[in-house]
């Protein structure tokens, strides 16, 4: 196994023009945070992100920074702290996770209710394509429609398209207050209710998690961000609507989500939560469960268990991918194929021709 | 591929109304008129659709000819009028059969000759498809038709207290499938995101006929974020025939403000301050001198003719917005707003917001044509780059009405000109173009929101090299192997698909002992 730590973007280049030439496969690290969700496929060489790590232009007055890919998240905020700023992405490993990761992971955290995900931030990206050629698309302003958006197109691809070299992305400022509470005890059916509950009261959360705390009963935590004045009113507001109590739950989520030898995601609608209550988190017991009340977006941790029976049934209803399982376990990571399949196919093998770039470890063996 | 004449052309569609942007401007370029089509074909057509949705006859096919940008002309072969994505698919195979290049185009109002057709073509227009096909407000999606108007998505759903958030001033004539298609922004885009951020899911149809999904209601399909690239692709990807939209609860509250200021350096200062507080206003459009003037013509608005006007919405949880809208008016008057005006009721707000948004239209008024320009900056940049802007319009000798996004350094600098005066379109013409070259020089963008199309497709080039260029290209191909859909749009030179992307060659010093083997 070749290993290539490039110090430079200049230098990724170099290498991957190498392993193009002499058609060796690849596949690209970050810290390494997120290795089961793709499993990372057995190539020729790896290349490892780490020292592509600086901050390569921030305008605090714009609102936008751009970065090698290897940064950690962690560095990254802290560098925008200083100016009263932050990228509002919350995803798990935040400690350890590196941008390039993020991005080519999709990976959000509850925050994404109000933010959205990397791809409703990410402005621009330069990738080095297998082969070598630096390919940038997007820009660095917040708004820029000439070309092909390709900066989200590498959003959750996995490494499989291009390193992920250089990217900019939109920050926020910090918020001045926040709050957060905790609605306890509703049934599966009481959770999309709360919800509607706080719409038609025009009360603004920038997240909301539900915890699964036993058979069909579910903690709701609310998170609000802003001026004080308005975390304020929406606190009283949300009293008003349910009994709430102050928490701090996030430690608590953000375990969920990063530990557990068997982790799965859900994607349903948002009501369709009593059939995910019944169809998948009541047959996984000893499984802890968490639910994003208006993303439609279940997580699951647990140990290791064989669980295929279960995943197929749900697989009927909704969406399961599995996004960490032990060693040499053989779950259906994907499930069932996105439709437009062909479509995924063709654009891999026009990005990637040879097919070098993390081969296998992709959607419909992409 | 149209004809080209060497410098580009962005005339604005005739002025006054949107109801009036059909083709009508002065000196079009016209597009030699094209054989017939063989009948057998137009058979096939009308057994697909109709034959009262087969548009063939000459005269009819004049309306087709141009989008927004009415200067630029071409007569489509044929105009095909499907009602279901079924029919879409049919229309495409029959075309491809026929060896007719596609385009496809909604209520044409397109500012960069991207519904233009190209030569003898199969225009699909998806004005008969305005069905809204769901409406789960629990879940927070709208499943429509491409024909849909933007506002009437917001209309459809008022009454129960939702809305669409991204509104494009277009948005009572513009149709959700060029939305998608062009990754429409407005004004207040600035805090919600633009189309790209609200569409969940997408059908097209694919240069093969295929039906696709792509996306829907629920979120993260495992794959390749394809919607991603589909939305702001400019009908180059596919014909996209049913859309999923997120569609937003109305905020409890909306503040809004207009501000006077001495000149667009104060104004651009109080931007970049409201926005540097950690206020993200929910729209903040800035206009100059010029566009004021025009606006007071045309809606009978009673601004007061200075240098430069900010208006503004803060919207929100009410303490949240009274508290950010008092916040933001001291922040404006500290970068010297000279007074500060706020809206009485409704029907006041309501009226300066049409003074902005009917403010292209409104240079009508005191210009005989003018070219709408569309490019981006960095915020931070605006106060200098309408300087350098000005300047230009010195040197040309040509005047320019500025009009714009200003939260999101989306500059829609007009340049002012009599088509009459010979050479004065010309000049008009390539200080557009010049404009745009400032924006690529300060790190911007080329368009914002209205697209490459036909009339970009040359500044593509110089904002992004030969390499970028090729991977956008080649997820076209991944798409249109055939380069059938909207041909010769966006790119500036044609390519084809067979073309395997060359090996990258690294300098020799690159390569020196870089790659450590374990
Ligand atoms: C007065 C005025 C104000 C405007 N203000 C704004 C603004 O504030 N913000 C903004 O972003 N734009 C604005 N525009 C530009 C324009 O309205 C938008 O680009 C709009 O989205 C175009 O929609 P349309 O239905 O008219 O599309 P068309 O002009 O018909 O088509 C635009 C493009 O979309 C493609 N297309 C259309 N339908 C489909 C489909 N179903 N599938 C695939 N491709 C399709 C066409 O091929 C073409 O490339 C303005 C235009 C005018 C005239």
């Amino acid at each position: 196994m070749i290993e290539l730590r490039p110090q430079t973007i200049e230098e990724a280049r170099a290498q991957l023009s190498q392993l193009g030439r002499e058609k060796k496969t690849c596949a690209f690290l970050g810290s390494g945070t997120k290795l089961m969700l793709g499993a990372l496929p057995r190539t020729d060489a790896q290349l490892r992100t780490a020292g592509l790590a600086r901050i390569v232009e921030y305008e605090p007055a714009d609102q936008v920074v751009s970065f090698e890919a290897g940064i950690a998240l962690a560095a990254l905020q802290n560098a925008l702290a200083k100016e009263r700023q932050r990228l509002s992405l919350d995803p798990p490993f935040a400690a350890k996770a590196t941008l390039g990761g993020i991005i080519a992971a999709a990976s959000s955290g509850p925050r994404r209710m109000r933010y959205g995900a990397v791809r409703d931030l990410i402005l621009g990206v330069s990738i080095v394509r297998s082969g070598g050629e630096l390919a940038r698309s997007g820009g660095k302003v917040v708004k820029n429609v000439a070309g092909f958006d390709l900066p989200k197109l590498v959003c959750g691809s996995l490494g499989t398209l291009g390193l992920i070299a250089a990217a900019t992305i939109r920050v926020h400022p910090l918020p001045e207050a926040e709050a957060s509470l905790i609605v306890r005890s509703l049934s599966s059916e009481q959770v999309p209710q709360l919800l509607d509950k706080i719409r038609a009261a025009q009360i603004e959360p920038a997240a909301m998690v539900a915890s699964r705390t036993g058979p069909d009963r579910w903690d709701v935590a609310v998170l609000f961000e802003g001026f004080e004045a308005g975390v304020k009113q929406q606190e009283a507001k949300l009293r008003a609507v349910a009994p709430a109590d102050r928490c701090d739950p996030w430690a608590d989520h953000a375990a969920l989500r990063e530990r557990g030898e068997l982790r799965l995601k859900i994607s349903a609608l948002p009501t369709a939560l009593p059939q995910v209550e019944s169809e998948l988190f009541s047959r996984l017991p000893g499984a802890r469960a968490a639910w994003y009340p208006t993303l439609g977006l279940g997580f699951v941790s647990m140990d290791a268990a064989p669980i295929a029976a279960e995943l197929e049934f749900a697989r009927r209803s909704f969406r399961v991918v599995v996004e960490a399982a032990p060693a040499g376990s053989t779950l259906d990571r994907w499930g069932p194929p996105p439709q437009s399949l062909r479509l995924q196919k063709a654009v891999k093998a026009r990005l990637d021709p040879e097919g070098l770039l993390a081969p296998g470890s992709f959607v419909g063996g992409i | 591929m149209p004809p080209r004449t060497e410098s580009q052309d962005r005339r604005a569609p005739p002025p006054h109304d949107l109801d009036e942007q059909k083709p009508g401007g002065t000196q079009a370029h016209f597009e030699s008129p094209s054989k017939r089509l063989p009948a057998e074909v137009i058979a096939r057509f009308c057994a697909a659709v109709g034959e009262e949705n087969v548009i063939r006859e000459p005269e009819d096919l004049r309306v087709y000819e141009a989008d927004g940008l009415a200067t630029y002309r071409v007569t489509p072969g044929v105009v095909l009028l499907p009602a279901t994505s079924e029919e879409v698919s049919q229309v495409v195979k029959i075309a491809r059969a026929a060896g007719l290049p596609i385009v496809a185009r909604g209520a044409g109002t397109g500012l960069s000759g991207g519904a233009m057709p190209v030569a003898g073509c199969a225009l699909i227009g998806l004005s008969r498809m305005k069905k809204f096909l769901e409406v789960d407000l629990r879940n927070a999606f709208v499943r429509v038709q491409p024909g849909v108007t933007n506002l009437d998505v917001s209309k459809h759903i008022a009454a129960d207290g939702w809305y669409y958030a991204p509104d494009p001033s277009s948005q009572s004539v513009c149709t959700i499938g060029g939305n998608v298609a062009e990754n429409s922004g407005g004004a207040h885009c600035l805090k919600y995101g633009f189309t790209v951020n609200h569409v969940l899911g997408v059908r097209m149809v694919l240069s093969d006929g295929e039906i696709v999904t792509i996306g829907g209601p629920t979120l993260d399909e495992p794959g390749y974020d394809l919607l991603g690239v589909v939305v702001g692709s400019e009908g180059l990807l596919g014909v996209v025939t049913e859309v999923v939209l997120r569609i937003l609860r109305k905020p409890e509250a909306t503040r809004t403000f207009f501000a006077t200021f001495p000149s667009n350096e104060e104004a651009g200062n109080a931007v970049s301050a409201i926005i540097a507080s950690g206020i993200v206003p929910a729209a903040i459009e800035m206009m100059d001198t010029l566009a004021i003037v025009a606006a007071k013509a045309a809606t009978g608005v009673d601004w007061p003719e200075v240098g430069s006007a900010l208006l503004m919405d803060v919207d929100g949880p009410l303490a949240e917005c009274e508290h950010t809208s008092q916040r933001a008016i001291e922040l404006a008057r500290q970068c010297g707003a000279m007074e500060i005006r706020v809206p009485r009721d409704t029907a006041e707000r309501e009226l300066m917001w049409k003074g902005r948004k009917s403010a292209f239209a409104a240079v009508g008024r005191i210009s005989r044509n003018y070219l709408v320009q569309d490019g981006v900056i960095p915020r931070k940049e605006i106060a200098r780059v309408l300087k350098e802007i000005s300047d230009l319009g010195t040197k040309y000798g040509l005047r320019v009405a500025n009009v714009f996004h200003a939260g999101d350094g989306n500059l829609h600098p007009l340049v002012l000109f009599d088509a009459r005066v010979p050479g004065e379109e010309k000049k008009a013409e390539e200080m557009s173009g010049d404009i745009l070259r400032i924006c690529i020089r300060y790190g911007g963008s080329i368009t914002g929101e209205h697209g490459v199309g036909s009339d970009k497709s040359a500044y593509l080039g110089e904002m992004f090299s030969e390499p970028d260029l090729e991977a956008m290209a080649q997820v076209r191909c991944a798409f249109d192997p055939d380069n059938v859909l909207n041909p010769g749009k966006v790119f500036p030179t044609p390519r084809l698909c067979g073309d395997k992307p060359g090996i990258y060659k690294p300098h020799a010093a690159e390569l020196s002992g870089q790659a450590e083997r374990v």
